[in-house]
Formats: C-alpha cells, structure tokens, sequence
C-alpha cells in the first residue's frame, strides 16, 4: 500500500491547523455501541422474575412463548482457513472478520496494528473518506512529539550561545565581573555583547566559543531546515518498517504520486467500488481454538474457501484442530503422526487463554511488551491493559519425577532465569503495566484426549504477581 | 536515624573552611550541595537535596567552574575529620565459640547494669540468646542496643554475627579478640582490637550468615528499617508435626475450582436444560439459546485455578532454600520491641542468583508464599478497586535477588484472578461506562 502519499497527506494536516489552538480531537465513535457484546455469541435475555409482581410473570411467559413461536435465529458460525506457512488462522469473510473484532476484540488485521483498518486507510489515502484510523492518529502525536523535542534542543543550544557571548563580553570587561553574575544576566541581556569584541582580544576560549557559535548556528538553521523538510519523508521510513511485506506496493505507487495526491481526481473516482480488500484477520491458535471449542462460533477449513463451495469441504473436526495446534506449536512444526503431550506449548498456552477469558478479560497476545499475553478490561479501545501475563509450566505431579530423565527433562522446561524476568520486570514498569508470573500445573500424559473438557481440567492455573520493591518507597 | 559519630565532632578543624551561608532550599549543581552540609550543627544534621545534571559538555565557562566547584565541594566533604569520642565507645568481646552461660564472667561485668533496660528478669534469658551469638557488649548503651543483641542474666548484651558486623563496619563498636590469657578486671586493656578484615573473616559464613544475607541487611539497616531473623533462617529447621496434613494438600486445594465446576454444571441445568453443551468435543457452551453473558462465562469455566484462600498454610520447613523466609523486617515508624517483635511488615526471602541461576518453579515459589500469613486485601479501597486488590494479592513476600553484591528486591503476592470475575462486574456497569466515556472526552 501507498504510505508515502498518505504521509504527505496526513502531515500537512498539523502543519495548518496544528500550530494555533489545538482543533478539538474528532469524536471517537461510540465504542460502547459497537462493542456491546463481550463474546461472539447470541444471547438473548429473558426479562427478570419479580415475585410480588404478577405481572412480570406474564412478560417471562410470553418472552418464553414468543421463543417457541419463532425461535431466534442459532449461533452464528464463522469460517476461516488454517494457513499452514504461518501457522495462522486466517478470516477473509468481511462480516466475519467485522464480528469478530467487535465482539470479544479476537485477532488482528494482517496489515494494522491491532483492529483491521487498512481499508478505511486505503480509502482515505484515495480521498474517498476522512476520518482516522488508530495508526494515524499514533502518528501524528509522534511527529508532535518530535517537533518539540527539536524545540527543546534549539532553545538550549540558543541560551548555550548567550552564555557564551555573556562570557566573552565579562571577559572584555575584565576580570572584574564574575562568571557567575553573567550567567544571571545572560538570559537578559542577550544581543548586547559584540561577538567582534571577542575577536579582537583573540583568546583562546573565546575564539573557540565563536567557532562553536558559528559552527552551532549553522547546523541549526541546517537542523531546522532538515526539521521541517525530512520529516514528510522521514515518515514512510517509521512506516516501512511496520508494513514491511508491502514495500514493493510502495514503491510502486510511489512512482505516480502526483495523480493520487489529489483527492477529487477524475482518475480516482471510478476506483472507489472496485479495489478489493487486501487485509484479513488474523486469529492466533488459541483464540480460534477457543472460538472453535469453546463457543462454536468458528469453523476452520484447511485451505481457503470460497463462499460457493464451502459445502465440498468439511471443516476440521474439534478433536483434529486440537491435534493440528499442537503440532504447530512446535517450530518447524510436528508431523501428524505425533501424540498430543499434555505439556505442548499450545496446551499451557490454551490452559491460559481459557482461564483468563472466563474470567471476562479480554486477553491478546503481549509480544509487543516481551510477555506471552496482554489482559484488557473490556478491550483495548477502552483501556490500557493493565496486566502482562508471563506463561511458565510446572511440573508438580509425582509422575514427572519418577525418573531421572523426567527430572531433567522437566528441570530445562522450567527453567527461567533470573536476567530474564528482570528484564521483563522492567519494561513492564517501564510500560506501567503489571507483571502476571502464570504458572501452569501440566499433568501426567493423559491415555486419551476423547474427552477434551477433561483434559483440560487437570491443569490448574496460579498466578504471582510480581513487582519491583523498592525499600526507599515503603520507609514511611 | 542520627549518626552517634556525627554528633561527637565538636572541635572545628583547621582544614575546615566556614560553610557559606546558603539556602539550603537553594538547589545547586552536583556535589556543591555538600558545601551546605554543616558538620558543625549540634542539633540535627541536614543533608540536602541534590542538584540538577547537565547530560552533555558544553563549551561555556560556566559549566567547567560548576564542574570544578562541584569537585571541590565534595574533597571539601570528604577531608573532614570523623572522630570516635571516648565518651560513645562501646567496646565488645568476640566468643568465638558462642553463648556461654555467665557463671564464670559474672563479676567483671557488673558495672553495666544501669545502662540495661531489663536486667531484673534473668530467668528466660538463657534461652533467647541464639547459638549463634558470638560477640558480646559488657556495656551496652547507646539507641543500636533497641532493635539489636539480645541480652543474658548478667546485663551482657549478645550480638549476632550480622549485627556484630554491621556495628563494626559503621564505626559504633570496638570489637576485642578474646585474651588470650582469660578474663580479667581489666580485659580491655589486654586484648587486641579487631580489624574490619577479621571482622568480615570471622562473622561472613558464621551461623548462616552468608555475604548475600549480609547485603541485604546492611542495606535495609541503613536505610533506617529494622530486620531481625526470621524462624526460616537456618537450612535444618526442624519440621513439625503440622506437616501430615500437608501432604493431601492437593484434595482440599481442589475444593474451590470443585465447588465452581459443580456450580457451573448446575447452572447449565437450570438455566439451559435443553443444551448441547459438551465440553468433550465443544461447544462448551452449547447451542442452544443463551440468557445471558454472565452464564455463557461459568459455563466457560473449566479450568482449575489455585484459591489462596483454601490452601493451607506451611512450616517454615516445608520451603525449599533458598526460598525461604530469612528475614522480618519493620518499616522505621515501627515501634519495635526487641522483648515482643511485633508481626513483621515484610518478610523476605534472600537468593543468590550464583546459587540458584534460575527463577523459582511453581513448587518453590508455592511453598514460599504459603509459609506466610494469608494477608488479603482489605479497606475500603481495596474493596472498590479490583486492580488494586489483585496487586495486592492474598500472600505476600519479598525476594532479595543478590546479583554479585546488586540486590533486586521483587515482591511476589499470591493474587488469585480466578476469585474476581470480571464479567460479573460487567453486569452492574450502567454508570460505570458512563464515567469512563466521560473520563475518556477530558
């Protein structure tokens, strides 16, 4: 996709109406609508029994009634395909993928950072639609940022300068005032000393001081120059990197820039029904196992689908996806043939995902933050996550200890050092998140996985929560 | 907490230059602050407040004088003389072999008695002093004497190792090598006074004090906050015969989860019973026609998780060492009362990362937080605030990570997500949202 107009577009925005009084920031959409469902599933409520009100018993009657008549409809159910080279779920169906995210927040958009919006940016870098995605609204509070950051500089290399003409000029004037009292009135009297003065007494530090201000002064006016004519293109650079299998696309574009620049161009209009979207939504194992298993609302084939054929195909049963994810969760993956062992990582790492997600967060993947997961309160449009959840086995059950090959074989499972969950740690704090330790209790191997509920109730789930201490803090 | 040496300085020194008068408010840049530090103050010294940093040289003038100057402030501070009044020496008595009963050495330290706070009651003192005493104050006076040694019959006050240590290496004690010749009336004369080098020889390895430990009660004893040894401290504790009922731990650890799957499996009766949930194959939740979100989520509910609340508690012995309680600690606004400690504020737990190279497995950390009291969250506050509540945790403890001499302190609480449901949260969320919209638009 085109970064490089859509950059330029986005950046003369600051530039006309950034400066003065800040415009108020666009509305957010209603989140609380769109997002009113926690999970992908229908539910419909029955009004509540009030036992000294008769009446609320007829309503409870006819609700029940009204469900026999015309029963609701069922449980939507949503394909996707496993792709086997990222080891991936793959949702290609718009409704499917809109449902998705707006119920329960699962997944992510192959070309987005979280929610699936790069056709809402493709459209507005078309001119055929404003408003802002998340990306962009990130980005431009980074070029603000950066624009005072470069303010800062200048005012401090500026009041450097000043100082040192003061110091120049007390020079002149002779021993008599004190460097100190210059600095005082340096921030006063700034255009007062004669840099020639300097010169003329041609002493070593002061001409050193003039080189420097010169020097200085040039790379400022080159800074502010590169300031404000790099960052239009320093932009698609930070951009490239997120987007990076899209690059050729980019260059491409970037070829006939001044076409798509404009945004009521005759060219562009016919364009507008017809580019298709490029992005799906991206499930991680867990979270279509969990959409599979756990709530039926998934159906996942082994290749991609069209709408027409989807009856030729059969999606994979509950038990075989189990047993795929498994194997996927090794790198490279194991072959089919491979029995299910109770500590693959998809088992601990599905153990989790299910517990926190009955427990109501909304639990997304924390790679971004060095963790195994991210715990929203309600998703992330609302809040920040608060807690960084770091997944570690435990083998507690004798049966891991019976044999000396066992016990090491456990020992290098466990094993976590200490280097790491510092590093860890820090970031967290760094991030102002909590740090989750999450161990899980893996059982013996199981003598069959028919019954997956019941596997998955022999491992049990205990959280630490840990956190720097810091005696200074807790003195009182 | 005063410094005793500190106080005694009363004679200015020749090389001492008067302090300027500044405002000490008045922040400076670097070691300059230290010009303000007057050593001379009979009351109580102030230290002040640091200056601010520049990140980069420049090539003005005025920093190279702040640097110089700040140079200058701090040999300034660093020549002054420290002084060891005779009035303040408290002088000791190394035992190499630990507690020995007063019988023999019951005359010559009689003179002590009025400094003691608690010399009339000689019949449980035997028993407090630890073996592992090894040095001993005839005269013991001074504020250490509160929250440190433990005292025997004879108004002899014992120091443990770390404590001898401590007081030695901060300049408060005069540690003597036991005279070769036996005691005397006038013993101090006779022996020899103990270096710093010796001190760290003999005390560093004695009575479980290793390097580690000893960092980390050094470090929190100047900060101002009191440590004494907790029942964890050494390696061979005795267990006790509350260990039987915590070997079938593991059944009644499963009563929580038991109960919620029982609860669950009612609620598909009730209030689905035309259901096809089946957590065999899934769907869990079923197809069937749902009611709520609040039941599709115990529905969900299947997989165990640890209640702190349920699980027993352990003995010290039951730990694994090094994760073990070493330590009690008491914040420095404690009252502390060496005869009655108090139950402690923290309880920490010393590792060296040389010796234990990775992070603790679920069985170590376990039982380190079981060993501890169940501490959960309470007060008003916590009861409104779930994210506090579950960084608070139900069990507490404090692990010292001693990295080569850098000691981490992480604190690890047993905080059970299970035992708050967020969507049951959600269904009382009417003005709830409505606070957060608004919160959101400022």
């Amino acid at each position: 996709m085109a970064t490089v107009d859509k950059t330029a577009v986005t950046h003369s925005e600051p530039a006309q109406n950034g400066r003065p009084p800040r415009p108020p920031r666009p509305p957010r959409p209603n989140y609380r609508q769109i997002h009113q469902f926690p999970l992908p599933v229908n539910v419909h409520h029955v009004p509540p029994v009030i036992p000294h009100n008769p009446l609320s018993l007829i309503s409870v009657a006819l609700s029940y009634l009204t469900f026999l008549i015309s029963p609701p409809c069922p449980q939507e159910v949503y394909t996707a395909y496993f792709d086997k080279a990222t080891s991936s779920i793959h949702v290609t169906d718009e409704k499917a993928i809109n449902a998705l995210w707006q119920m329960g927040f699962f997944g992510k958009g192959n070309l987005s950072r979280s929610e699936p919006s790069w056709l809402a940016r493709e459209r507005k870098r078309r001119g055929l639609h404003d408003g802002k995605t998340s990306e962009e609204i990130t980005r431009l509070r980074r070029t603000e940022r950066r624009e005072l950051k470069l303010e800062r500089a200048r005012m401090e290399k500026l009041a450097i300068e000043e100082r040192l003409k003061a110091e120049a000029a007390a020079r002149e004037a002779g021993a008599s005032l004190l460097v100190d009292q210059a600095t005082q009135s340096a921030a006063d009297d700034t255009n007062n000393s004669p840099a020639a003065v300097a010169e003329r007494f041609s002493l070593k530090k002061a001409k050193e001081a003039r080189a420097l201000e010169l020097r200085q002064a040039r790379e400022l006016a080159a800074q502010t120059a590169a300031a404000e004519q790099n960052q239009p293109e320093n932009l698609p650079n930070g951009k490239s990197v997120r987007f990076s299998p899209v690059v050729q696309k980019k260059e491409f574009v970037s070829t006939s820039p001044s076409s798509l620049q404009l945004p009521d161009s005759v060219v562009d209009a016919p364009e507008v029904y017809d580019f298709p979207n490029e992005e799906h939504l991206q499930l991680s194992n867990e979270e279509a196992f969990f959409l599979a298993y756990s709530l039926g609302a998934l159906q996942v084939f082994d290749g991609p689908v069209k709408t027409g054929e989807t009856q030729s195909q059969s999606p994979t049963t509950i038990p075989g996806l189990l047993k795929q994810f498994c194997h996927h969760s090794f790198q490279p993956a194991r072959d089919g043939s491979a029995s299910i062992q109770p500590d693959d990582p998809f088992m601990i790492s599905y153990t989790v995902y299910h517990h926190f997600r009955s427990l109501g967060w909304v639990i997304r993947s924390g790679v971004k933050f060095g963790t195994d997961y991210l715990l929203y309160n309600r998703g992330p449009v609302f809040s920040h996550a608060e807690f960084a959840v770091v997944v570690i086995p435990s083998y507690i059950h004798p049966y891991w200890s019976e044999t000396e090959e066992r016990k090491n074989y456990t020992a290098e499972k466990q094993a976590r050092s200490w280097w790491w969950l510092h590093c860890v740690n820090r970031v967290q704090a760094q991030v102002l998140k909590s740090l989750v330790l999450c161990y899980v209790e893996v059982p013996p191997p199981a003598s069959s996985i028919d019954d997956i509920g019941a596997v998955f109730g022999q491992y049990k789930v205990r959280e630490f929560l840990v956190k720097r201490w810091t005696p200074n803090r807790t003195r009182d | 907490m005063a410094d005793a040496d500190e106080d005694v300085i009363q004679t200015p020194s020749a090389t001492a230059v008067p302090p300027p008068e500044v405002d000490l408010s008045d922040e400076t840049q670097d070691f300059r602050f230290l010009n303000h530090l007057n050593f001379f103050a009979e009351s109580s010294p102030n230290i002040p407040r640091r200056g601010e940093k520049d990140f980069e040289p420049n090539p003005t003038e005025h920093q190279a004088d702040v640097l110089s100057a700040s140079r200058g402030a701090m040999h300034n501070a660093l020549s002054y003389p420290r002084l060891h009044a005779p009035k303040t020496r408290i002088v000791a008595f190394y035992a190499p072999n630990g507690y020995t009963p007063p019988a023999d050495r019951a005359t010559p330290k009689a003179g002590g008695e009025g400094a003691n706070p608690n010399p009339t009651k000689p019949a449980p003192k035997p028993t407090r002093v630890s073996p592992d005493a090894c040095v001993y104050v005839p005269n013991p006076k001074g504020q250490f004497f509160k929250s440190m040694g433990q005292a025997d019959p004879t108004s002899r006050v014992w120091l443990l190792p770390e404590e001898a240590l401590y007081l030695i290496e901060r300049g408060s004690l005069d540690i003597r090598w036991p005279s070769p010749s036996g005691s005397t009336g006038s013993e101090e004369d006779l022996s020899i006074p103990m270096s710093l080098q010796a001190a760290y020889a003999c005390f560093i390895g004695h009575g479980g004090l290793t390097l580690e430990r000893y960092s980390v009660y050094t470090g929190l004893k100047r900060l101002g906050y009191t440590l004494i040894r907790a029942p964890g401290w050494s390696d061979d504790i005795e267990p006790q015969e509350s260990d039987t009922p915590d070997i079938n731990e593991p059944a009644p650890r499963l009563v929580g989860p038991g109960l919620a799957g029982i609860f669950s499996s009612l609620f598909k009766w009730i209030h689905d019973p035309y259901s096809t949930a089946s957590t065999a194959t899934g769907p869990i939740i079923g197809t069937g026609i749902h009611r709520h979100y609040m039941d599709v989520y115990r529905k969900l509910a299947i997989i165990p998780w640890y209640d702190p609340v349920t699980a027993p508690e352990r003995h010290p012995s039951d730990t694994t060492p090094p994760f073990r309680v070493v330590f009690h600690v008491y914040k420095p606004s404690t009252p502390f009362k060496k005869s009655a400690p108090p139950p402690p504020e923290f309880r920490i737990a010393v590792v060296s990362t040389r010796d234990q190279t990775t992070m603790p497995t679920l069985m170590q950390l376990g039982s380190l937080l079981e060993s501890t009291p169940l501490d959960p969250p309470r007060g008003e506050k916590m009861d409104r605030m779930m994210y506090m509540r579950l960084r608070h945790g139900y069990r507490n403890v404090i692990m010292a990570v001693v990295d080569q001499g850098v000691v981490s302190y992480l604190r690890v609480a047993d905080s059970a997500f299970g035992k708050e449901k967020l969507f049951e949260s959600k269904a009382v969320q009417g003005h709830k949202r409505n606070r957060n919209q608004k919160s959101r638009k400022r």
